[in-house]
């Protein structure tokens, strides 16, 4: 029986808790047993249909269902009216940059395309036992209400699935499955369903991220999306800022470029599908949601947001300081009060509402994080602030008493969650990348497990949102571009809480358990006494090519606990910049790597026995005195950045090794936080992203 | 103030939404790099939004210009896209009397009842003119090129004369003495340079970034780039080109824009940052003189409008005109009998340039500024254009109704 902070989001799926994959060890389903299930024995496989099959979404849905269901000869069935424009064709080439010819014409061979009228359907397609559909036909509810009815009558055991971004399952009869843009390769589906069903189990599977979320007129991600489009409109009528500077000024607040959004997707698409949602919210929530005059004028034109390229804007707009406090009450007042919505209606776990902003639409904090970093006071009077401005919204869909919830376990730990079974407990982070946010939850979920006197760890991705751990956050980097106090304390209190997984348990295991572990969540896991990976992750020190000086003790840690004779690996692999696989890591920076069983079986057990497994590397405490003056094996170049960045990362190793354990962690801080106001950094990929950014 | 009917009863300007650009001299700012009709009308967004004017309650545009510009065939639509916000309108072009020509067209348009916000929109770029070719069946060569803005200037079709000459020939006509356009010029400045001291045209002018194609920074048009201080010992000591005219005692080519709105009397109180403030237009005149005379033509057209109007040179509070050379004023003096110390008080074209199109926009918007500043009264807003054409135009200002 265990024991966890709040519940995870896997449950939300069906699939268990994160403790139980570790003492289990393995994963709560696999891909194989859930393609049987949902599309048959090998013996006897049925087919997935996609109807409007020629459409973005449905074309892209077909080339990520090809992608992963080709090695199980699952006929793929691309069903659309004869005079769809062919969205099917051009998606081949995509297919050849990323998998090559052979595999693109594979997984092309195995499309069946069919033309219908619409009222009935092929009499061929019978034939190929369809057994899930994917319906992506216009959003029209009539339509898609007779499309279901023909496919049951014909194919009583079917599953359908809407990919409908607004109409409830209780609307529409069918089971929900709502992806995110861009439709070939983003993982992430929106999920209503009554139960966790067979379908988002192998979606799960198969390496996606299917979220659960409520039975609402449009989800989560076209509430905080289509709301975002809908404040900057609001605050385009009374300011007049162009779009395209909106834009800006959006992404500099919360992360979005939402306007360009729709213009990349298809602004004729986009700006109805936007249009849609809002008016269906409008007439269901109010004025909150009400389309402005413009925003029904470009989905009436479908024109672009931005200028046409030759029209680039020739104005630029600043914003006084009045300027600045209106289009916070303005677009944060419109987003935190649709938040509220959001939770007062329990739309989806916290952690899940919060991860859907920032993986589907670009938030740099999700908007229960946002909320909770100004505070509820602050997010109230913003709302209020908006209310004066547009009083018709204050009557409806208003819920301060939300903000009542902000101290609780669940909005305090949006990104990582703890679990224990009283001897052993799994910290597990629901970020790919490692933020502020994410260091204080981990600080707090530590203090839960010792305060539970917990002394054996194993810190891991959560399974679900991060399949992969690519690195420190570079835009909490951006403070730290002009300030180099700002990035010694980054650095500094960081590592502070990584050393905490070293010296507060008696046994830690970082678990890497998805494609790759780069940057600061290799650093973050190389604190804890045992690494274990599976053997085809990714392992890297990308800060070399940013360039940034690794902040959070990899200029020193990893050298104090292995021996000398792999210290020139280590050195390759900081000032390299290109990953190596776990399988070529273990011995000298990871301890242990095998399939997924493997690895999970035996971060439990290093975590449940320490030395019994493996032995522990030790921490090497006093200075390295002998460390080399050169590298072998680095390849030549002559990009002049590279090279000061690789001089400016060996001499930050040759430093911190120099003094000892505890001196190494104040002085690699201060050493990576002068070099992010060197030249090179802001220069280099930070600098640039953060002028970007913040200098609108 | 005598009361007199005004020929727009229902048209108003509100107060405070007005903004022009700087007028920086030709080839002395990024203005000669843009198109700009589209500059136009994203400053005029801008200036709306630095207003709290809202580019929505706008529901036709005029705009105003002589020097053609890229895409013009598609004229206030296309240049009211730019600003954000299309709606109908048209062009008005009646070389430097645009300005004051559009804002009648405008009160024209409310007056009608068809429109109830229309914006004002004037420009010009006199940088880089744009050449054009003509077929020309009389002409030896068949084909000819004009460079619109300096072959122009250089060369009146109905007289065969440059607009330079018709300043001395009006000079010799009424005996001007070049020591009194001299110290013309000279109080000109002093009067521009006190206003611009004083923090008053920063009532009119709005600076404004103007970006690159790849979206950086291009330039920043935040003065009248060009204008300097002038002595009037330097006046004296230059070379006369024409009878009292030197290259101190004209104006100068320069680009720029000038934005206004005229609307309901209810709306204007909506719309106006001093709802208080009333502004109407009261009467207007346009009249030709003898073919090259046109520095005399603003005065003759102020003496007809007074004759309309019955108002008297004194009964005008403020009186602003557009001077492309300091004769006019010179002139206008004598033939109103009038000083003209007491006129163009926080400047005018002869000091700031000459971009054609919104220049009288610009003179208007600081002569209801200087007007507002007084406390109210009647504005007389006049100038010369095309050779002959005199333009004039009477604005009331009074607070509260007074």
């Amino acid at each position: 029986m265990s024991t966890s902070m709040r519940q995870t989001t896997l449950e939300t799926l069906g699939l268990g808790t994160t403790i139980d994959i570790f003492t289990k060890g393995k994963l709560p389903v696999n891909p194989d047993e859930m393609i049987d299930r949902v599309f048959g024995p090998a013996s006897n496989r049925g087919s997935l249909v996609i109807s409007g099959a020629n459409g973005i979404v449905g074309a892209g849905k077909l080339m990520q269902f090809g992608v992963r269901l080709q090695s199980y000869n699952i006929p793929m069935v691309a069903i659309d009216f004869a005079n769809a424009p062919d969205g099917i064709g051009g998606q081949y080439q995509g297919l050849v940059s990323s998998f090559g010819k052979g595999k693109a014409d594979d997984i092309m061979s195995g499309v069946i395309r069919f033309n219908y009228d619409g009222a009935k359907l092929p009499s061929y397609l019978k034939s190929l036992n369809p057994k899930f559909l994917l319906e992506a036909i216009p959003e029209i509810l009539e339509i898609k209400k007779a499309h279901y009815k023909i496919f049951r009558e014909a194919f009583p055991g079917i599953e359908i699935r809407s990919v409908t971004s607004g109409f409830p399952s209780s609307e529409l009869g069918v089971g929900i499955a709502h992806p995110a843009f861009p439709h070939q390769i983003n993982k992430i589906w929106e999920i209503v369903e009554a139960q966790p069903s067979d379908i988002t189990k192998m979606l799960w599977a198969l390496g996606m991220i299917p979220m659960t979320v409520g039975d609402n007129w449009s989800f989560v991600l076209d509430v905080l999306f289509c709301g975002l489009m809908l404040a900057g409109c609001r605050y385009h009528d009374v300011s007049n800022m162009p779009f395209w500077k909106l834009d800006k000024f959006i992404r500099k607040w919360l992360g979005p470029n939402p306007y360009r959004a729709h213009d990349v997707i298809g602004a004729k698409g986009a700006n109805f599908l936007t249009w849609s949602c809002l008016h269906h919210l409008s007439e269901h929530y109010g004025d909150l949601f009400r389309p402005t005059a413009k925003l029904t004028e470009q989905k009436n034109s479908g024109a672009n947001w931005y200028p046409l390229n030759h029209l680039r804007p020739l104005i630029n707009w600043s914003l006084g300081d009045d300027e600045i406090k209106e289009f916070e009450n303005i677009v944060l007042g419109i987003m935190i009060q649709m938040t509220s919505l959001l939770v007062h209606e329990k739309r989806a776990h916290f952690t899940i509402m919060n991860s859907i902003g920032e993986m589907c639409a670009q938030f740099r904090n999700g908007m229960l994080a946002y909320i909770r970093s100004i505070g509820a006071n602050s997010a109230m009077e913003l709302v209020e602030s908006y209310h004066k401005l547009y009083p018709q919204v204050s009557n409806g869909a208003w819920y301060p008493d939300v903000f009542d919830q902000i101290e609780s376990t669940e909005w305090q730990q949006l990104y990582v969650n703890a679990e224990h079974d009283g001897t052993v407990g799994v910290i597990s982070i629901a970020r790919e990348s490692y933020n502020q946010d994410v260091n204080d939850e981990l600080n707090r979920a530590i203090d839960w497990l010792k305060a539970a006197k917990i002394e054996r760890v194993i810190l891991s991705g959560d399974f679900h949102l991060s399949s992969q751990l690519v690195g420190a956050d570079t835009n909490e980097f951006f403070p730290a571009v002009t300030d180099a106090e700002k990035g010694f304390n980054i650095a500094f209190e960081w590592s502070k809480t990584a050393r905490r997984l070293h010296s507060e348990f008696r046994n830690s295991v970082g678990f890497i358990g998805g494609k790759r572990c780069l940057g600061g969540m290799l650093e973050l896991m190389s604190h804890c006494h045992y690494v274990v990976a599976i053997e085809d992750a990714d392992l890297g020190a990308p800060e070399v090519t940013l360039p940034v000086i690794p902040g959070m003790e990899m200029c020193h840690l990893p050298f104090r606990k292995t021996t000398k004779e792999n210290w020139q690996k280590l050195l390759k692999l900081l000032l390299d910049g290109r990953s190596i696989k776990a399988r070529e890591a273990s011995g000298w920076l990871i301890d242990y790597s095998g399939n997924m069983e493997e690895a999970l079986k035996m971060a439990w057990q290093l975590a449940s026995d320490g030395d019994a497994a493996i032995q522990r590397r030790q921490l090497t405490e006093t200075p390295i005195t002998n460390l080399t003056d050169f590298v072998t094996g680095l390849p030549d170049t002559e990009n002049e950045v590279i090279n000061a960045s690789r001089k400016a990362i060996f001499d930050a190793v040759k430093s911190s090794c120099s003094v000892d354990y505890n001196a190494a962690l104040t002085l690699q801080a201060k050493i990576s936080g002068d070099f992010m106001t060197s030249k090179y950094c802001k220069n280099g990929f930070i600098g640039t992203e953060c002028n970007k950014t913040l200098s609108v | 103030m005598k009361v007199i009917e005004s020929i727009y009863s229902d048209a108003r300007i509100p107060y405070g939404t007005w903004g022009s650009s700087y007028f920086p001299a030709w080839q002395m700012s990024a203005l000669s790099e843009v198109n700009i009709g589209q500059f136009a009308g994203e400053a005029m967004g801008r200036i709306l939004s630095l207003r709290k004017v809202p580019q929505t309650a706008l529901d036709f545009l005029v705009i105003g210009s002589t020097v053609p510009w890229h895409w013009k065939f598609w004229t206030a639509p296309f240049v009211a896209s730019c600003m954000g916000h299309r709606i109908p309108g048209h062009h008005i072009e009646q070389a430097c009397a645009t300005g004051l020509k559009s804002i009648l067209s405008a009160a024209a348009e409310v007056q009608s009842g068809d429109s109830e916000v229309v914006g004002v929109l004037t420009f010009d770029r006199t940088s880089d003119s744009p050449v054009g070719v003509f077929p020309e069946r009389r002409a030896y060569e068949r084909t000819m090129a004009l460079s619109d803005v300096w072959d122009n200037f250089g060369f009146d079709p109905a007289t065969g004369g440059a607009m330079l000459s018709t300043a001395g020939i009006a000079a010799r006509k009424y005996k001007i003495d070049k020591r009194e356009v001299d110290e013309l010029t000279f109080h000109r400045y002093k009067q521009y340079f006190h206003a611009k001291n004083s923090g008053f045209l920063d009532k009119v002018l709005v600076p404004l970034e103007v970006l690159n194609i790849q979206g950086k920074h291009l330039g920043t048009i935040d003065s009248d780039a060009g204008v300097r201080q002038i002595s009037l010992d330097s006046l004296r000591s230059m070379r006369e080109l024409d009878t009292c005219i030197t290259s101190g005692t004209q104006t100068h080519a320069s680009d720029g824009m000038a934005t206004l709105l005229v609307t309901t009397k209810s709306k204007a109180k909506e719309l106006s940052q001093k709802p208080e403030i009333d502004i109407c237009l009261v009467a207007k005149c346009e009249i030709r003189t003898l073919p090259g005379l046109m520095p005399e033509a603003p005065a003759l057209a102020v003496q007809k409008l007074l004759t309309m109007t019955g108002l008297k040179i004194t009964d005008i509070a403020v009186m602003k005109s557009h001077n492309p050379f300091a004769v006019n004023d010179a002139i206008f003096a004598k033939v109103l009998n009038c000083d003209w110390h007491n006129m163009n008080n926080t400047g005018c074209p002869l000091v700031w340039g000459h971009p054609q199109g919104p220049t009288l926009t610009r003179v208007t918007m600081e002569g209801l500024e200087e007007a507002v500043s007084l406390g109210g009264g009647y504005v007389m807003i006049f100038g010369c254009a095309a050779g002959d054409v005199g333009i004039a135009a009477i604005f009331k200002v009074s607070e509260g109704g007074k």
